[in-house]
């Protein structure tokens, strides 16, 4: 379980007059269950990112508790890291080694000896499809191949909780199904806890057991995809999602809004 | 500790597997020695050959017996001069100096007037320039004859002209003479060394960041520390890999040399080797740790390189400290890296003992500087991550 507390967090850049404060996280609160897929739905520049990265141990809140399983991230972020898989949104991988290297390694440096690194390497590569590219260098990866490595590296140590960062960006139909069906196999065989950042609401209809709608770096609604149907009165989850995230525009606009968040052509939808 | 050997295994094969990197790596560093003293000993068998030829170019030396006499009696041969000798002195591409002798000379010489002979060189041309000096040298032991002959024919002994007598006497010894033509090897090698450990050290740092593989890397349990010692290990070892071979090319190098002067008097055997090698591993390690210093705040590759020419320029410049500093040697020089290891470099060329004292300071520069860098590079890993 992971437990998001009033987060916050604020960057400031530049220097003395030219110094610009933004405050990326202002608070965020929300509830993971294990067992469960949670979304973190918002438009660019929601914070999403940035509350993954506090979540993952890799940035200091300023403000606020986050709990891996009872552990307290700032106090114990190895500890917490041990049972996290991220898969962030830089997922570079070595092009000099094979798929497998690249998976071994995260597997030693997160404490597994080398015969049960490779042997998590394998077994992923089944669940993931990689098994025939296993052994070639990631050098030429297309797209889905490289996040398929990128997600069988951050999940080598069987960690209980999952964390990915926009995981289908670039992902063609195909592949972003292909994780789909794998993020549902890991909730559902093997009771993980997941969470995911997006801003697609089909993602987040299709897969999601609850949602956190973020806007401004807050969290201005928390519910599974029909509560929060039920909570706006829309039918429409991309118009629902508008509303709650972005009270101030008309209803009428909701459609055309969500659009330009993704970057949508108006006749698309 | 496991973590950092894990990283370090993983950097290291990873360069490794850069062979066209590696290829051109060891190419110019296991090549550099040979390479240079083939050089070295063409351009002092070179000198040996003029020295040995003993040939005077000369116009209108047929009309000065006397002086012809002379010079092949000091068993020099005498070679028409070219037509356009004064240009092509002047091109640097004819490296001789031309004797022009006037048409009255024997008259003259006959008459008591003094013949004016003409030594053409260009100061430009070091070679005619070079070759002017001996001439000149040769030219006044001809005068010295013929002043002899005439105060003997006047009755006056010849000695009254000779107040004092001089003899030369050169105390540099054979290894330190080689040392002068050898003077650019320590700077050859270790620039070797810097050039090695570069490519790793930007691809472990700036190359990591900026493939987006840096992120993932600190979201794993390992220390800091770890991942940075790791990467530091590697880098490192690809560096003191080429000083080891740079160092040992110079062995076999030895028996290309087609100076029999040089060969003579260059002497490095593998107790050389170990000496440049106990001063070159550990700057090998401090610039590897330097350089990553200076890639880590930089976003990209590129930038990385650009970032680091000033660390390779500042390496490059340090044998000017010793050509500007006319004073010699001074006991700063042994604190600055680089420079330390050049100056104790020449003098285990020279023949001279390196003391504890002399191995110890450099030494512990580079281990404070290493550590420096290594901590820098710990503390900005996190911040490069996000940025």
């Amino acid at each position: 379980m992971i437990e998001v507390q009033s987060l916050a967090r604020r960057f400031i850049t530049g220097w003395g007059r030219r110094a610009r404060v933004m405050d990326a996280v202002q608070s965020v609160s929300f509830v993971a269950a294990d067992a469960s897929i949670t979304g973190l739905l918002g438009a660019n520049g929601a914070g999403k990112t940035t509350t993954l990265r506090m979540v993952a141990g890799l940035l200091v809140p300023d403000a606020g508790r986050i709990r891996v399983d009872g552990i307290d991230v700032v106090a114990r972020p190895q500890a917490a890291q041990a049972r996290l898989g991220v898969l962030s949104d830089a997922r570079g991988l070595y092009p000099r080694l094979t798929a497998r290297e690249n998976i071994v390694y995260y597997g030693r440096l997160q404490g597994l000896g080398a015969a049960a690194a490779d042997a998590r390497a394998v077994l992923l590569a089944d669940l993931l499809d990689l098994a025939p590219l296993l052994d070639r260098r990631t050098e030429g990866f297309s797209q889905g191949e490289r996040m398929k490595t990128a997600l069988a590296r951050a999940l080598v140590h069987d960690p209980s909780h999952i964390i990915l960062d926009e995981p289908t960006n670039g992902l063609d139909v195909l592949a972003t199904r292909s994780l789909r069906g794998c993020l549902r196999r890991l909730r559902d065989e093997q009771g993980k806890c997941i969470v995911f950042s997006t801003h697609i609401m089909q993602e987040v209809e299709r897969l999601c057991d609850q949602v956190v709608v973020m806007a401004g770096g807050c969290t201005v609604a928390l519910g599974s995809v029909p509560e929060l149907l039920a909570r706006t009165g829309q039918t429409d989850f991309e118009a629902a999602f508008v509303q709650l995230a972005f009270p101030a525009a008309p209803a009428s606009s909701a459609g055309r809004m969500s659009q330009a968040a993704q970057g949508l052509p108006a006749a698309v939808s | 500790m496991g973590a950092a050997w894990q990283v370090f295994c993983k950097e290291l094969v990873d360069a490794l597997r850069d062979r066209r990197t590696l290829a051109m790596v060891l190419l110019s560093s296991v090549a550099i020695g040979p390479l240079l003293l083939v050089a070295l000993s063409a351009l002092v068998a070179d000198f040996e050959a003029r020295a040995e030829s003993r040939e005077i170019y000369a116009v209108g030396i047929e009309a000065a017996p006397t002086l012809q006499n002379y010079l092949l009696r000091q068993a020099w041969t005498l070679q028409a001069a070219p037509a356009d000798y004064a240009a092509a002195i002047v091109k640097r591409s004819f490296g001789h100096a031309v004797l022009v002798v006037p048409a009255s000379f024997e008259q003259d010489l006959a008459d008591g007037v003094a013949p004016r002979l003409t030594l053409v060189s260009a100061s430009a041309n070091n070679r005619a320039q070079g070759e002017a000096g001996s001439l000149s040298h040769l030219l006044r032991g001809f005068n010295q004859e013929q002043a002899a002959l005439r105060l003997v024919m006047h009755g006056v002994a010849p000695g009254l002209l000779q107040a004092v007598q001089v003899d030369e006497q050169d105390l540099a010894a054979p290894s330190v003479r080689a040392a002068q033509f050898t003077r650019m090897l320590p700077f050859f090698v270790l620039m070797a060394v810097l050039y090695g450990a570069l490519h790793a050290a930007l691809d472990t740092t700036a190359g990591e960041r900026e493939r987006g593989s840096l992120e993932p890397l600190l979201m794993t349990p390992a220390p800091r520390w770890a991942l940075v010692l790791g990467k530091w290990g590697a880098v490192a070892s690809v560096g003191m890999g080429v000083a080891v071979l740079s160092c040992f090319s110079f062995l076999p190098g030895q028996w290309l040399l087609r100076s029999e002067t040089l060969s003579a008097m260059f002497l490095f055997g593998p107790r050389e080797a170990l000496l440049f090698l106990a001063l070159l591993l550990p700057l090998a390690a401090m610039l590897s740790a330097l350089l990553m210093a200076v890639a880590i705040r930089c976003k990209s590759f590129k930038e990385a390189q650009a970032n680091n020419t000033v660390v390779v320029l500042a390496v490059s410049l340090v044998p000017m400290v010793t050509l500007f500093n006319q004073g010699g040697e001074q006991p700063w020089h042994l604190w600055v890296p680089a420079l330390a290891q050049l100056t104790l470099m020449q003098r285990v060329l020279e023949g001279e003992a390196l003391g504890a004292a002399d191995l110890l300071l450099p030494l512990a520069v580079a281990a404070v500087l290493s550590a420096l860098c290594v901590a820098f590079v710990a503390r900005q890993l996190r911040a490069a991550a996000l940025r």
